[in-house]
Order: C-alpha cells, then structure tokens, then sequence
C-alpha cells in the first residue's frame, strides 16, 4: 500500500492519542453515571470538536461512545442501577454476583468481554463494511419483522420457571410500550390526555425504578444492616473461566456486529438476544440469572458488539443506525466530509487513519477499565446504610437527567413500586423488558410492511433474507417443542420409576 | 500548603465581592443584566441541538453574557413550547430555537395550552432547509409530472422519519395539492427511513436537504424537485415545485425552519439586542460554512415578518392535517 506512510502519519499525532484516551475517560465516567448517556456526552463533546482536526474530532466521539457502553455496566453491576440501557441485561447476573462477593470477577469478566466484542466489532467495520453495508440494505420492514419473530422465539428461554409469570410479565412490557403516539396515525395510545406520556415511556427511569428502588426498598423494610459481602475487591477472572466464557463472548459480538450493521435496532435488545442465546446454550441454564459469569460475558459481547459495527452503516452509506451515529456523522460533515461510498474513494487515508484509532480505542478501553474497575469496586465495600441513600440520591437525579422533567422522577418512583411487586411475587423482569423493547419494533415493521406492500401478505415472504429467517423462526419453535416433550418424557419416565429419580 | 490555602480564601472572598458587586450594579446596566438561557425543545443530537450549540457559541461573542443550552424534549417539541409560554421569573432571559414542530404541533395536537403565533416575540429566523422530492435511482419516473401521472393511476407509498415531521407533512400536502393516491410509511427517524428509499421499498420522499444531499450527488438518488420558493444553490439545476406549477404545485413552498422566539413579555430592547447581535453572528465565516455544512440557506426573516410567516404556516398546516386526518381529538 503506498498511501500507508501517509496513513500513518496522518494518525500518529499526539492529539489523536490524547481524543482517544480522553474520550475513553469520559464515556466510561459518564456511562456509569445512571441517567447520563453516551448519547448525551456525544452530543456535549460535539461542540468541542468542531476546532480539532477532523481524525481527533471523530475519535473523542467515537472514544465516549465505545467507554459509555462498557462504563453503563459497573453501575449495572455494583448497586443494581444500569447506567445506560445496554446495561439493563448485564446486570441481572452482575448483581448477584456482587452479592455473593464476587463484583470484581464480574466487572472483570464484563470489561473483557466488551473489549473483546469491540475489537471483532473493529475488525468487522475495517474488513467486511461494505460487504454487510450491502445487506444492511436490502433489510427492509419485512426481514425487519422476521428478525424479531426470530429474537422472540430465542428469548423465551429466558422466562425460567413459571411459564405464567414469563407470559405476564411480556405481556405488561408490551402494554407499557403501547404509551405515546400511534406511530402511522399520530393518535394518542393510553396517555390519559397527559402530554409527559406523548413520546411514551422513558426507557431509563423505567430501569432505574425497576432495579434500584426495589433493593433500597428491600433494605430499608428489613430494617437490619445487613453483615457487609465484603471482599470487593475478591478475585479476578481467571484464565479457565475467560476460556469457558469464550464461545458465548464470541457469538455474543457477532450478534453484536449483525445487529449493529442495520440501522435502527440498537444496543441494548443485542444484549439480551446474545444472552438469551448463551443461556439456552448452556450446559445448566437455572444458574443463570443467579450470578453466573457467563451471563455477564454474553451480555456485554452484545452490546459492545454493536459499537463498531454502528459505523458500518454510516461510513459506507452515509447512514446513521442510532443517535449516537447521528451526532458522529454531523461532526463529519462539519469538517466538510461527507460519510458514504464517495467518501471512501476521496479521503481513503483519512478512513484508514480512522481505522487504526478505532482499533486503539479497543487497547485503551482495557486500560481504562481496569483502572476504573480497581476504585469503582471499593463501592461494594461501603456498609448499604450509608451507599443507599447515596444510590437514591443518584436514582432521582438520573431520572430527572433525561429530560430535564420532574415527571420522569414520578415515573421512575412508580417503577420503583412496579419492581418491588415484581419481587415479591417472583415475577421475573427481565421478559417484561424484552416486551418492553420488541414490542414496538414488532408491531412497527409489521405495520410498516403492510403499508409497503398495500396490505398484500405475500411481502413477508419477498426474499432470501425473509426466507432465512422463516426457517429459522420455524426452527427455532421446533427446537423449543422437542426440548419440551423430551423433558416432559423423561419426568414422566422419572414419576413411573421414582428409585431411579431424584 | 498553608499559603496556598490562604491565598485560595482570599480569592474566594475577593470573588465573592466582585459577584455581589456585579449583582448590586447589574440593574442599572442594559439587557443582557444575567445568563440566556436557550431552550432547545428537542433531545441531544438532532439538527435543532447541533445548530443551538453552534448559535450559542457564536452569540456568547455578540451579547455580554453566557448562553447556556438546556434540552427540554417531549410531545414534538410542545412541552418546552408550553413552558415558555407560561413564562416566569426569568423569561426576560430565556429564548427558543423554534422549528417546524411549532407549527405543525399546534395543527397535530389541538388542546395546547398556548396560541402559537400571539403568545410569543419572534426574534430571528437563523436557518432554512429546504426538503427535496426524492426517488430511488431506480425509479421509472424522471420529472415531477411524471410522478403525479402515475400516482393518479396507482397508490405510491412516501416514507417520512415520524408523524407531524415536516417531511411527513411535506408528502400529505403534495397528496392534498396534486389529488394523488399515497400512502405515507413511517419510520424513526431519518435514519430509519433512508434505506427504505435507497433500497426501493418506498417509491418517494420529501426528505431534508442534508439528509438525501451526498446520495443523489452519488447518483444513488434522483432529486425531482425542491420545496423552497428559490431553487437552492446547492441543486441549482434541480426546479421548484413552485415553478412546475400544474397540479396546484405552485401553491407547494415550504422549509425547514429554524429559528429563535421568546416569551411575549420579552423586553423590546433585548429583542432590539438579540437581533443586532444575531445579525453580527449570521454575518460570521464560522457561522456561513455550518449552514452551508448543512445545505442550508440563512434566515431572511425577523420580528414582524418572522411572525407574519409563522401565522401563515400554522394556517396552512392546519388545513393539510384535517384532510390527511392526523389531528388529534
């Protein structure tokens, strides 16, 4: 490659280092901040790039954009509070490890694993972009809609014990996430008249509020200063437990990187299909949801999995997959590029020097986590009489952060109460979010399609992509069925023979 | 150590006079006598944000004080709208990046709390954006004359990045002008709603300038037409739907507009202020290659006539969303 001296040359400044770094620092604060996002830092920094040079500007944002994804999950993991979305998932095994005295091992195990998605994520965006940009492309409402029929299918595993519960839970999440504007008609769905409702529910004091409040509520009933878990700082990850983690870590980014690839999806159900798919993998599935490591791991691979591949839309079409991409493609054109396939033939350097800071961000990720992981983790060893009141304290700020509105404080509070009945009655949270996510996207490309296609059914079936994902749908119901009468036979087997059970 | 903390106290109280002095002489100075607050109705990120920062930026420069940005986003820009028509302790500082939202909101929601055009002072109108009648590259139609031949004999689907946006209102007023069957698809976003374009899925769109501006230089997109009154210097060969003019077309101009407004009790005099400061920021290089970064073209209108024209589209997007039935009861 003759340009490669310029390539570098054009990325080995040490304002480039310093975007990076800087960048990195600032996402994985802000992300563990519960209420601020990665988004919103993003669009802050924004105003601060317009006078670097074009490389470091891009790489600050896409700095804080890769640190908030991991940071959102040592919130998420400590004291029951995700720091941003993604990290919703991340937490359901990330917390009961902590109790169980093991919050190191489990911000361990969700760094790696982030920086492992990130940098298969990277290597996706720099090798296949427009391979996959083509796809992206021909993944219209219909293959959008099977998509989702296909998470569907693979995220009922995640409704372990009563099937019931499971159900109720889903079918309240979709309930919820009817609140705000039809999106065709514009009429107004179960906001009672109340305009704070219009753009329906606030998805983080909904996370906040279902979490965290039930914990304070929980501490504060029993009325006893629980014995401390201590040992926060407790073990790492050990090299057998990365290595069985792996495969789960591996598929969970290239769930990651499929998702992220098309625009409008998003981090956070990637989270939950990966983990959703690592625990229908799994050998013993019940210690999910527990406290177990892999849970974590496949959690973070999915979400930090979308980061890269977020850019494969932008860079090589010109087209934003989320905000976050949306603000990133504003600075672009700020300094007078325009991201799409033209770009790719007039600034190739440039690119290739963003290519190389992209894969860095990935190395500085590792060190800045781990050096937020040794202060962070000393949180665990705070006695709850005096971090509570601090976490609340947080809760409240958080969820007036989002829209600057004391009605998302309400919100979050009624969450709050929502979660503790949740918990008491063992109704499980994590189907009542998947309702919460999927519900809408569902119910849009379906109606999306429809209207495409001037309500003729045979849309749904347009296509090889709407094919493959028929099949694996259908599969995937198949597969569910035959695990259910296998397990039905052999209970039944064992209450024939009951010496043998057991 | 010691001295370094002396020195710190004593710093602090010299500060501490220094504000209480500036606080006891501030009534007897012109507006600005604190902080501007300006408000931006909408999230982090969007167009309305990036150019509220960059405004902000430049006009701390013009106006002795700082310019602060708040986000206060809900119900399509009509919570913070509603909030500053209350107005309040400091609505003598506080201003508004207004946009089509404000229009068009008061013709989609009809119960708000506030009159759009008498409730407020119109200060500036910063930037225009037209939108662009867009088809994929693919598409059997090549004039605008052609699309509304076709669209009489077979319903076209129009993709929009959300009801109420001007792009979706854009397309229900071409189908209300031109009689035409089309189906309007929505998306979240912008973003969202591009590829249904550049794949096909959609047969046209009315989409924002900057948007769709990269893909028809790359040919991936044909332009039919602009929406301003002006053809825009960016598409100079591309013509207005006003100068097509059959089908009622030359009844069809409309932008993106963004500009700034404040509370009806807003002092003359700070509008007087505002606006020659404004002025002196929209005649800045830093401020002209943003719009032009962003296919725009700078505001022409200000007070009076900034009013005049918002009346006007909040009557016309009043008549568009009764016959396209998207008005809330």
């Amino acid at each position: 490659m003759e340009n490669f001296t310029e390539v570098l040359q054009l990325f080995l400044a040490t304002e480039n280092f310093l975007a990076i770094a800087i960048g990195v620092v600032i996402g994985v604060t802000v992300g563990s901040i519960p209420g601020l996002t990665a988004t919103m830092a993003v669009a802050l920094a924004l105003p601060f790039t317009f006078s670097m040079e074009p490389v470091a500007a891009i790489l600050l944002l896409v700095g804080i954009y890769k640190g908030g994804m991991y940071g959102g999950s040592i919130t998420a993991i400590l004291i029951r509070t995700p720091g941003s979305p993604a990290s919703a998932c991340t937490l359901l095994d990330g917390y009961p490890m902590a109790q169980q005295g093991e919050a190191k091992k489990a911000l361990k195990m969700a760094l790696y694993s982030s920086v492992i998605a990130d940098f298969i994520s990277n290597i996706a965006l720099i090798f296949f972009a427009a391979y996959l940009a083509k796809i992206a492309l021909n993944f219209g409402a219909p293959e959008f809609f099977w998509l989702i029929c296909f998470s569907l299918t693979i995220i009922i595993s995640l409704a372990s014990g009563s099937m019931i519960k499971g159900l109720i839970a889903a079918l309240l999440g979709i309930l919820l996430s009817l609140v705000g504007l039809d999106s065709v008609f514009g009429s107004q769905r179960l906001t009672f008249g109340n305009y704070n409702l219009m753009d329906s529910i606030s998805f983080i004091p909904l996370l906040i509020g279902l979490f965290a409040i039930p914990e304070i509520i929980e501490f504060y009933r029993k009325k006893v200063v629980p014995h401390l878990t201590a040992k926060a700082s407790g073990a790492g990850v050990s090299w057998a437990e990365l290595k069985h983690s792996l495969k789960s870590i591996i598929r969970g980014s290239l769930i990651g990187v499929a998702i992220g690839a098309i625009p409008g999806t998003g981090a956070t159900a990637a989270a939950f299909i990966s983990y959703s798919d690592a625990k229908r993998r799994s050998p013993h599935p019940e210690r999910f949801g527990k406290g177990e490591v892999e849970g974590v791991a496949a959690s973070e691979a999915g979400n930090n999995g979308v980061a890269g591949a977020t850019l494969i839309p932008l860079l090589s079409l010109g087209i934003p997959g989320d905000v976050i991409t949306a603000i990133i493609l504003g600075a672009f054109m700020v300094h007078g590029l325009t991201p799409g396939p033209l770009m790719f033939q007039e600034n190739l350097t440039l690119i290739y020097a963003l290519f190389l800071g992209i894969m860095l961000s990935s190395v500085i990720l590792l060190f800045v986590g781990n050096a937020a992981i040794r202060y962070f983790s000393l949180i665990a060893d705070i006695p709850k009489a005096i971090l509570f009141p601090i976490v609340l304290m947080f809760c409240v700020y958080g969820a007036y952060a989002v829209n600057n509105d004391t009605f998302d404080v309400w919100l979050m509070l009624a969450f709050g109460l929502l979660g503790y009945v949740f918990n008491r009655t063992g109704i499980p949270a994590a189907p009542f979010l998947i309702g919460f996510i999927l519900g809408p996207m569902f119910e849009d490309n379906l109606r999306r399609s429809l209207l495409i296609g001037s309500n003729d059914l045979s849309i749904f079936m347009r296509g090889p992509i709407t094919w493959f994902f028929i099949a694996l749908t259908v599969g995937s119901i198949l597969l569910a069925l035959y695990r259910f009468m296998t397990s039905r036979h052999k209970a039944k087997r064992r209450a024939d023979d009951p010496g043998k059970g057991a | 150590m010691k001295t370094f903390l002396k020195a710190l106290s004593a710093a602090t109280c010299g500060g501490a006079v220094a504000m209480a002095l500036s606080v006891s002489t501030a009534h007897a100075e012109e507006w600005p006598t604190d902080d501007v607050r300006l408000v931006v109705p909408y999230a982090p990120g969007g167009t309305t944000d990036v150019l509220s920062r960059r405004v902000a930026d430049l006009l701390q420069d013009e106006i002795d004080a700082n310019v602060i940005v708040e986000n206060r986003p809900g119900a399509g820009s009509t919570v913070a709208t509603g909030r500053l028509a209350r107005g309040g302790r400091d609505a003598d500082h506080t201003i508004l990046m207004a946009s089509p939202g404000h229009t068009i909101g008061a013709a989609i929601y009809p119960n708000l709390a506030y009159d759009p055009v008498e409730d407020f002072v119109f200060i500036q109108n910063m930037i225009d954006i037209p939108n662009v009648m867009v088809v994929p590259a693919d598409s059997p139609y090549n004039s605008v004359l052609e699309f509304v031949e076709a669209a009489k004999e077979q319903n076209m689907t129009f993709s929009h990045s959300g009801v109420g946006s001007s792009i979706h209102m854009s397309g229900e007023l071409f189908k209300t002008l031109t009689q035409t069957n089309m189906t309007a698809v929505p998306f979240a976003g912008s973003g969202a709603a591009l590829p249904a374009l550049l794949g096909g899925d959609v047969d046209v769109s009315f989409e924002n300038m900057p948007t769709v501006f990269s893909h028809i230089q790359s040919g991936d997109l044909k332009a039919l037409a602009v929406t301003s009154a002006e053809r825009s210097e960016y598409l100079p060969e591309v013509p207005t739907l006003k100068e097509i003019g059959e089908h009622n077309l030359d009844q069809f101009v409309t932008t993106a507009w963004f500009g700034l407004i404040a509370h009806e009790s807003f002092p003359e005099e700070a509008t007087e202020t505002m606006q020659e400061a404004l002025n002196k920021v929209m005649e800045r290089e830093e401020f002209l290659s943003f719009v032009e970064q962003l296919g725009a073209e700078p505001g022409t209108v200000a007070g009076d006539e900034f009013k005049a024209f918002i009346a006007d589209e909040v009557a016309r997007w009043d008549k568009v969303a009764a016959e396209a039935g998207i008005r809330q009861e």
